[in-house]
């Protein structure tokens, strides 16, 4: 009983999350556009100014939008795979899942154990052009290995359940 | 032990490509299991560490020019959800729905036009799936041949320009991405002809249905209001061959051109309809993109135990000719297309092949050319091509049965990789006659 709230509660928050995530997504697609269209104006009109750090400005957007969208991406089980055994479903399938969530969590602790150390080589550092403080990109790693965490560890979890209680998932 | 690694480069190559396949085979995502094949490697060899791993990744997402791939796809979803598509399918209508078959060939023109102005297959295959499989079920269409001319259809995006796959391969590889946009031409145009020859042939013997013949003022009426759509192409190319704007750039051109035509000339978009394809161009792109990376990582230990030398000695040694490697090469891609998605593909094999295609005197250009044909046509093929995964997803069928009428439609298509492989001039003659400066 004191179980199910607890992961009834854990879904509801990962739930709230993925939704906050979907929003930046969107957002940061739509702001991708404007330095790149400041810098094509700029360059044929005079009363723009020409600045020269929209490129490295809509690169580091990029850099963001890949890391949320990925995010966002794995709670909603879109990163393509390769799947040979495309029918199977139920407990079978569970399994299977297991199997290829354990390589996923290896790999979202990476991203976040190393991702961290990422940061903290970057902490005084500052970019080329638009000197910004790089550490505001690369904190998007442990950002995703965090959020890959607990998206793939409650997915794991309901596997689990599948698996050994026979539970729908 | 080489150069004072660990690791000698046959023992890294045996852990890296060892670990991705077996990883593939266990079904864990493409992008984490070329990223998990890489770690290994990295924390054995002192000199690397798996902070090489987050260095990579971040170069590879650091750059300008895969910027053009949300772009591109945004400009897709927004010619869906404002209205560009329609008027399209009505032009595609009045010029060939006549045809027996008709419904198919449009679905294979209104594709060829969606390849001029969208430089995405997935995005093609996604909308188009949604318009035509339902509706051709509807009219007495077999499901398998609905599904397979989507998939197969959609391959034009890549080929045609603008092209996010000859973005990524002209800033990969160093080659003149205006060049690969006019060498795109003539192959997509002998596709799409192929691919309507194929729907001919279906349609007589099955019977599918036709409609009436438009009369004039319908095709013109029909051109009218697809002008312009229709201008797009020659904005994106026009701009890029005359140098005022980069690639990115000529994307990002089309995202403002379909939005503007979308919010005021057609007027169809509302802000709910723009969220919608926002995020889903996010998800597409981030999903597509953050491949690119961990496939970077991986392609950068390739280079650096220098396997791909290896591996290239042993193909030297063969002795092959000018239309021998270009069948090779289109071989390597075709077999790697199968497993792999195409950006990830040009980035590790594109850079393995290249000095081969080099040694024997294949134009860079030429080697492009048949290296995204063959990449375009693994998007549909099994078990890892994403267009024909899309319209079975969209269709509720299994893979398994539509590969038929998918390899029966691939074999003309075949026919015209050949053409392009033995005969250079078929990629090289638009480029030559319109900017030959490109072809330095």
């Amino acid at each position: 009983m004191r179980e199910a709230g607890i992961r009834h509660a854990v879904h509801r928050m990962a739930e709230f999350y993925s939704r906050f995530l979907s929003l930046l997504l969107a957002l940061s697609v739509l702001i991708l556009v404007f330095p790149v269209t400041l810098q094509i104006f700029a360059r044929f009109t005079d009363f723009l100014p020409h600045y020269i750090w929209t490129e490295e400005m809509a690169r580091f957007l990029l850099v963001w939008t890949i890391m949320i969208g990925a995010m966002v991406g794995l709670k909603e089980g879109i990163h393509f795979n390769v799947d040979l055994w495309p029918t199977l479903h139920g407990r079978a399938r569970a399994a299977l899942d297991l199997v290829s969530g354990v390589f996923v969590l290896i790999f979202a602790a990476a991203f976040f154990w190393y991702g961290i150390e990422f940061v903290d080589f970057a902490w005084f550092r500052i970019s080329e052009l638009a000197e910004l403080p790089l550490w505001l990109i690369h904190l998007a790693w442990p950002l995703l290995g965090f959020s890959w965490l607990l998206f793939g560890g409650l997915k794991f979890y309901d596997d689990l359940k599948t698996l050994f209680g026979g539970e729908a998932p | 032990m080489m150069g004072g690694n660990v690791l000698a480069p046959g023992e890294a190559a045996w852990i890296l490509f060892g670990g991705f396949f077996a990883l593939l085979a266990l079904r864990v995502p493409v992008a984490v299991a070329l990223g998990m094949a890489c770690l290994p490697v990295m924390l054995i060899e002192p000199r690397l560490g798996a902070m090489t791993l987050m260095q990579e990744t971040f170069n590879a997402y650091n750059s300008f020019i895969l910027l053009a791939v949300p772009f591109f796809l945004l400009t897709a979803n927004l010619m869906n959800v404002g209205g560009i598509t329609d008027r399209l399918v009505r032009l595609s209508r009045a010029l060939v729905g006549h045809f027996p078959g008709g419904l198919a060939q449009i679905n294979v023109v209104l594709s060829f036009f969606f390849a001029g102005i969208s430089g995405s297959s997935t995005a093609d295959a996604a909308s188009q799936s949604k318009i035509f499989i339902e509706a051709q079920r509807r009219e007495g269409y077999d499901d398998s041949f609905s599904v397979a001319i989507t998939a197969v259809s959609a391959v034009l995006a890549v080929i045609i320009p603008p092209s996010i796959l000859m973005i990524v391969w002209g800033g990969v590889l160093t080659v003149s991405i205006g060049a690969l946009f006019l060498a795109g031409v003539i192959p997509g145009l002998l596709i799409g002809l192929v691919q309507m020859a194929t729907v001919h042939a279906y349609a007589k013997k099955r019977g599918y249905p036709t409609y009436p013949r438009a009369n004039l003022r319908e095709v013109g009426f029909a051109t009218w209001i697809s002008l312009p759509a229709l201008m797009t192409p020659f904005i994106i190319i026009g701009g890029k061959i005359f140098g005022w704007f980069t690639a990115t750039e000529s994307a990002c051109i089309a995202v403002l051109y379909a939005g503007m035509l979308s919010l005021v000339v057609y007027r169809e978009m509302d802000l709910k309809a723009l969220y919608g394809a926002l995020g889903e161009t996010g998800r597409l792109a981030a999903v597509a993109l953050f491949c690119v990376g961990t496939a970077s990582a991986f392609g950068w230990l390739l280079a650096y135990y220098k396997i791909p030398e290896a591996i290239l000695t042993g193909v030297s040694a063969w002795g092959m000719g000018k239309i021998m490697t270009g069948f090779f090469i289109a071989g390597v891609f075709l077999v790697v297309g199968c497993f792999l998605d195409a950006i990830p593909a040009i980035i590790i094999v594109g850079a393995i092949l290249q000095p081969l295609a080099m040694e024997v005197g294949i134009h860079p250009v030429h080697f492009a050319m048949i290296g995204i044909v063959s990449l375009a046509f693994g998007l549909v093929t099994p078990p890892y091509g994403l267009c024909l995964m899309i319209a079975c997803h969209v269709a509720g069928m299994k893979m398994g049965a539509v590969i038929k009428d998918t390899i029966i439609m691939l074999l003309p298509m075949f026919a015209v990789l050949g053409l392009v492989i033995m005969w250079p001039d078929v990629s090289l003659i638009l480029p030559r006659l319109i900017s030959p400066e490109f072809l330095e």
